[in-house]
């Protein structure tokens, strides 16, 4: 670990040379492991934001609530359970209390390439080194969003419901506060996969916003993983059905542990839209799910795996009383 | 629709956090970060740690973690290093009241927070808390490094009440790795303690 | 209320454990301590061309840069632990500029606080000229060595491969079972201090005496000024038996520089500096008559190890000897490949060996079409096929129907996917367990205080076993004292020698020669002799050499019982039942239950032994579904060398377990009948479970571990 400068940030906004420390969990351990150098960090638990709030736009979560409080809470639970248990199924007790919404979103794939910089080959830890995953250890790598650069995987799990559910994100940099879609916050790996998200230098997450809809309270979070807890995603489906009677009015659904963002599958939704949902429909649609994933020996299960946890999830989401 | 239960304990957690920040948040409008303390390039910090109910006064590196600062200087070995890396919950302490991992927790970033550790565990007769007492009783754990761990994110499991069923008690309990492998019994401590920790 | 065997009783050492005042080896607080941190090799061959240290020299704090540059010849050449010596590995690392395996230790980083000295090595560039490494079986390059031919002994008796032509009935599979690590939760950590030319080490260890004696080889100093202090084990599981190379090194750099030195290597780097069980292949073939009688068994397996060491895992030898056979072969082989060297991990040859024989044994009931169960009775023998050794004491058909009703086993439907809950195909399974009874010559020195208490003294370990009460229990036994009265000392090369916690031994070698420490003194006391009694005894087991004593100071081990030698073959025997789910869709396995009924002689400390049971039962279970070590192919580098890839069942994934105990009276194995159980409990229980699996499933799993792509046909 590298030596740095520690300050309890104020509020204001910073720069090129500030990273933001909320919970630390991926940060510190990134830190450790000599991945992740700052040289400025700025500490903002001081800084409130951790409002988790419903009414009648939807739910707005502040950047620095802690996943345990989200996960825990009653009425997210109720209203938005694709959000609660997103979060409740993520890492230990110890962690959800520990991590920020905002840190979440943000936590760093698990890469062994990426993870350990003795490592020649990682071509987002050092941009032009290659790839060891492309043809290495990628059991738990990405099939979906990958490029000839990066097969890395988004390893969290709430960013999934708040990309299925069009969460927005709001930031705060020097040019002041902006919004946008979270589904524009994180960026393929293309040809620059150290490039992992669209925030502009010094901005900060400040919180969340959940749009109320009909399909809201019919949703769930299935993850599917080698332990009953305490792991990452093999694959993971965040689905949110709007229903009319049998037929689908409205599907929103996003995957995780397959891809190398939060993974919107759009051609599946669309697939079920006016459809009856049964196990037919729900395999179809789990098939444009993965029409276009790519594998790399040891995750060519990650697409069956994948459509057989989509449609799991989707049959489930029919079941629930909403 | 109505206010999250936990907002109350939102606000607690804000203030104990970062109370001191509020007016420098409120009024702030300079361009630059206002430090609330001095800036160290990794070198020596000045800081007074609430541990099991007493102030430590310490100059450490910016980089020292909570879990070295027990251990390398305040001589609280009782919170143990298993990974370092947030994997396996030896480290375990409550801040706040709550369970966190003290190896990915900046001693820096503590400030007045209250942290108990095994250390700080008692009954109200200053004998054994009921929680450490279930461990003996039910013998669960062998080697015993993992143990206060165990034991901290055990009180905790009941205080915040999910102890209800096993199921809950072993999928809180899950962040706590035991190697030799003692779960079984472990579920049946939290079982036998539950009854004697208050909730909340 | 006199306590002794038998005694139901919370650990003497539990108090300190629950309340945090147990101090394993980096809890000792050493005054001035500096702290060291590792750099190893981020290659697997070849050799090291240059390093770039300046940058590290210059982080403020640092003391040295230790490298082979100013290291070589510090550490001497010392014997294999599996040729009677010390180190689980000849390769010595800062000894020259060679690379003989990923991780390999190739800097050690002393500052005067750890951020420090992880700061600097983290700065220091290593400059390797690569070789292409041979990572494991499949690679370029291996040197594969029939075991045979470096020493060891293949058991075998009468014509194997006639007889499995001519059988009526046979099976024939390959079977595989991944690397996996000890991963103890302590990390293997050391610090060490000298003092008047004398070292002292706090290091944990599963064999103090050894570690001494080989520590004093290594450092070319006299064993009687060093002093190993091992109170307190954080896990073990076989990772400190053998001494690994770091702590020569450790305490070299603290002799340098004149201050006590503290090493943490991090979670990764135990990965390679210290040993690991290694990956196997095995074939086996079965042939019965159509009344399930078997008529033959073949068993080969090949197995990596490193380079220079011929560690060899060969379950064999235990394989071999289960069943009625009259016809056996069976062959090892040692891949030599660019690995670290392998070592003992719980049970170290039948767990894998096991896998496969019980694999196959459950292959060969549904081509029997017979209940698995009654298989294993029909075959079952009071003598092994080997050398027709008689068992001292054998109750595996005991293990069977005790564990058979309690498991509701005849509720089993047999045809595979027969069974179903909801969306879940059930699945339940069996199959043997088998672990040699050892005990080894010890020593131990008890004293009787006028006041009624009592202290116990042998350098023996806890490693979580429960040690420290059974050796206790075995005192109140012999003193007739409640459990109270009597104050254990263990863990200390100071104190009298006691052999290695490994082939669980500890219980049957220490409790025997306490009780004949605890009968001189009621002698002496009968005689009249007043005041403090102390005495000092030693235990030689029936048929191991006398000048084991001497060996045994000299941090030698004399370990026998067991299957092979002798005039007896000793074990205990265990029979696993276990169900499994598995999800229809999404092939998740899940483990609601699993029951271990167990016949291992005398149970000296019966909590401590369920507990012990009970883990053994999770680790095989950890052992079927979780654990491998994953390995890059390229670069011979270990993939997941952390705990969060490397997987452990955590408390979610263990529902329900039982243990059962069955009397058992062994008068034959040891004068007190003890067997152990330490390794019992894991033996068998990966092929239960997977066993369960193609129960469950139909589709039979022979490369362990069971994943969910395995499932998904």
């Amino acid at each position: 670990m590298r030596p740095f400068s520690y300050d309890r940030a104020a509020g204001a906004p910073g720069d090129a040379g500030t990273t933001w420390l909320a919970g630390g969990t991926t940060l510190l351990d990134l830190m450790k492991l000599d991945v992740m150098r700052p040289e400025r960090l700025a500490d903002i638990n001081g800084l409130g934001l951790a409002e988790v709030r419903l009414d009648a736009q939807g739910l707005h979560l502040g950047a620095l609530a802690r996943m345990a409080e989200v996960a825990g809470n009653a009425e997210v639970q109720r209203h938005f359970p694709v959000v609660a248990q997103s979060l409740a199924l993520a890492a230990s007790q110890q962690l959800r209390n520990m991590a920020s919404l905002g840190g979440n979103v943000l936590q760093r794939t698990r890469c062994p390439y990426f993870r350990d910089p003795s490592h020649a080959a990682c071509n987002k830890r050092n941009p032009g080194s290659g790839c060891g995953a492309m043809d290495g250890a990628n059991r738990l790598q990405a099939v979906l969003g990958t490029s000839d650069a990066c097969i890395a995987a988004y390893p969290g799990d709430f960013a999934q419901a708040l990309v299925a559910l069009d969460a927005e994100v709001t930031l705060r940099g020097a040019a002041g506060e902006r919004r946008m879609r979270f589904a524009d916050l994180h960026v393929q790996p293309g040809t620059t996969p150290e490039r992992e998200t669209t925030l502009r230098p010094g901005e900060l997450i400040t919180g969340f916003t959940v749009p109320a809809g009909p399909w809201a309270a019919r949703s769930l979070y299935l993850k599917v993983r080698d332990r009953e807890s305490y792991a990452f995603a093999l694959a993971s489906a965040a689905v949110a059905l709007d229903l009319d009677g049998k037929v689908v009015r409205e599907a929103r659904i996003a995957l995780g542990g397959v891809a190398t963002v939060p993974w919107r599958a759009a051609e599946a939704e669309a697939d079920l839209r006016g459809k009856v949902l049964d196990e037919a429909s729900a395999t179809r649609a789990a098939e444009a799910a993965f029409a276009a994933a790519r594998t790399h020996g040891e995750n060519a299960f990650k697409p069956e795996l994948g459509r057989r946890t989509l449609v799991r999830a989707l049959l489930l989401a029919k079941r629930m009383e909403a | 629709m109505t206010a999250p239960a936990e907002s109350g304990g939102l606000e607690r957690r804000f203030l104990l956090g970062g109370g001191a920040m509020l007016p420098l948040l409120a009024g702030t409008a300079t361009a630059q970060p206002t430090p609330a303390t001095p800036a160290h390039e990794g070198r020596s910090m000045e800081m007074t740690l609430q541990v099991n109910g007493q102030a430590h006064r310490l100059a450490l590196d910016s980089r020292t973690t909570l879990l070295d600062a027990l251990r390398e200087h305040m001589g609280l070995t009782g919170s143990k290093k298993g990974c370092d890396q947030g994997q396996c919950g030896a480290c375990t302490v409550l801040l706040d009241g709550r369970p966190v991992l003290a190896c990915l927790t900046l001693a820096a970033g503590v400030g007045t927070r209250p942290v108990i550790t095994i250390e700080g565990l008692h009954g109200r007769d200053g004998g054994l808390h009921p929680m450490q007492q279930a461990f003996l009783d039910q013998d669960a754990f062998q080697c015993g490094y993992c143990t206060p761990g165990q034991i901290i994110s055990a009180v905790a499991c009941v205080r915040q009440g999910h102890a209800g069923s096993a199921e809950e008690i072993r999928e809180f309990m899950s962040g706590n790795l035991c190697r030799c492998a003692a779960y079984p019994q472990i579920v049946a401590a939290v079982q036998q303690a539950a009854p004697l920790v208050e909730q909340g | 209320m006199p306590d002794g065997f038998g005694t139901d009783h919370q650990r003497i050492d539990g108090r300190a454990k629950v309340t945090g005042g147990a101090r394993y080896a980096s809890d000792v607080v050493v005054g001035n301590v500096a702290h060291a941190w590792l750099v190893t090799s981020a290659i697997a061959r070849g050799r090291i061309t240059g390093f770039e240290d300046a940058e590290a020299r210059a982080v403020p704090g640092v003391l040295e840069v230790f490298t082979h540059r100013n290291m070589q010849g510090a550490v001497a050449e010392t014997e294999f632990f599996a040729k009677g010596g010390y180190v689980g590995s000849t390769i010595r690392p800062l000894e020259s500029d060679q690379v003989w395996h990923a991780g390999q230790i190739v800097a050690l980083v002393v500052a005067d606080t750890l951020e420090a000295a992880r700061e600097a090595a983290q700065r220091l560039r290593v400059r390797y000229a690569e070789e292409a490494p041979a990572a494991g079986f499949d690679a370029a390059g291996v040197e594969v060595v029939a075991a045979s031919d470096a020493g060891f002994e293949d058991a075998g008796v009468g014509d194997a491969d006639s007889a499995f032509a001519a059988a009526a009935v046979k099976v024939e599979a390959s079977y595989s079972t991944p690397t996996q690590h000890h991963n103890p939760i302590e990390l293997f950590t050391t610090t060490a201090s000298w003092a008047g030319g004398k070292l002292t080490l706090h290091e944990g260890s599963q064999f103090v005496h050894g570690l001494k004696h080989g520590i004093a080889a290594q450092l070319r100093i006299d064993p009687a000024d060093v002093h190993v202090v091992s109170p307190f084990i954080g896990g073990a599981f076989g990772a400190r038996g053998s001494i690994t190379q770091r702590t020569a090194l450790v305490a070299e750099a603290a002799r340098r520089l004149g201050r006590p030195v503290k090493l943490v290597p991090t979670r990764a780097q135990g990965f390679t500096i210290a040993t690991y069980r290694a990956e196997t292949r095995q074939q086996v073939k079965l042939a019965a008559s159509r009344d399930g009688r078997l008529q033959a068994l073949v068993h080969e397996g090949w197995e990596v190890t490193s380079r220079p060491d011929a560690y060899k895992v060969g379950g064999t030898a235990t394989t071999s000897r289960i069943y009625a056979c009259p016809n056996v072969r069976t062959k090892v082989h040692m891949v030599h490949a660019d690995r670290n060297t392998p070592g003992f991990m719980r049970s170290p040859p039948e767990l894998p060996y096991m896998f496969a024989l019980e694999s196959a044994m459950d292959e060969l009931a549904y081509a029997l079409d017979m209940d698995p169960v009654q298989l294993r009775r029909i075959n079952d023998t009071q003598r092994e096929p080997i050398k027709g050794l008689p068992y001292s004491s054998r109750n595996l058909v005991g293990c069977l129907d005790a564990g058979a009703r309690a498991f509701g086993w005849e509720r089993r439907s047999p045809a595979p996917r027969s069974m179903r809950d909801g969306e879940w195909q059930v699945g339940w399974g069996v199959a043997t367990s088998i672990y040699p009874a050892h005990i080894g010559t010890a020593t131990a020195r008890v004293t009787l205080l006028p006041d009624g208490r009592a202290r116990v003294q042998t350098a023996a370990h806890d490693v979580g076993t429960g040690a420290y009460t059974a050796i206790g229990l075995a005192a109140a036994e012999g003193l007739g004292l409640a459990l109270e009265r009597i104050v254990v000392e263990l863990g200390d090369s100071d104190l009298p020698p006691a052999p290695v916690a490994g082939g669980s031994n500890t219980t049957a070698s220490v409790c025997n020669v306490v009780i004949k420490a605890c009968e001189e003194i009621r002698a002496r006391r009968a005689q009249g002799q007043q005041g403090a009694i102390e005495v000092y005894a030693e235990n030689v087991p029936e048929g191991l050499p006398p000048d084991s004593i001497g060996k045994l100071y000299q941090g030698r081990n004399a370990l026998g019982g067991g299957l092979e030698g002798g005039k007896q073959a000793m074990a205990a025997f265990g029979a696993i039942f276990l169900e499994v789910r598995v999800h229809d869709r999404t092939r998740e396995v899940r483990v609601p239950r699993v029951l271990g009924a167990f016949a291992a002689g005398r149970i000296v400390s019966p909590r401590q032994a369920r507990s012990q049971l009970t883990g053994g039962l999770i680790w095989g279970i950890g052992a079927a579904l979780h654990e491998q070590t994953e390995i890059d192919p390229r670069s011979a580098r270990y993939m997941n060398d952390n705990m969060a890839e490397y997987l452990v069942p955590v408390n979610a994934d263990i529902r329900q377990v039982e243990v059962l105990l069955l009397d058992e009276q062994d008068t034959q194995a040891n004068p007190l009948g003890i067997k152990g159980i330490g390794e019992l409990g894991n033996v068998g229980t990966n092929a239960a479970l997977a066993n369960a699996v193609f129960h469950a499933t139909g589709t039979r799993p022979r490369d362990l571990p069971v994943r969910i792509e395995h499932l998904m046909a």
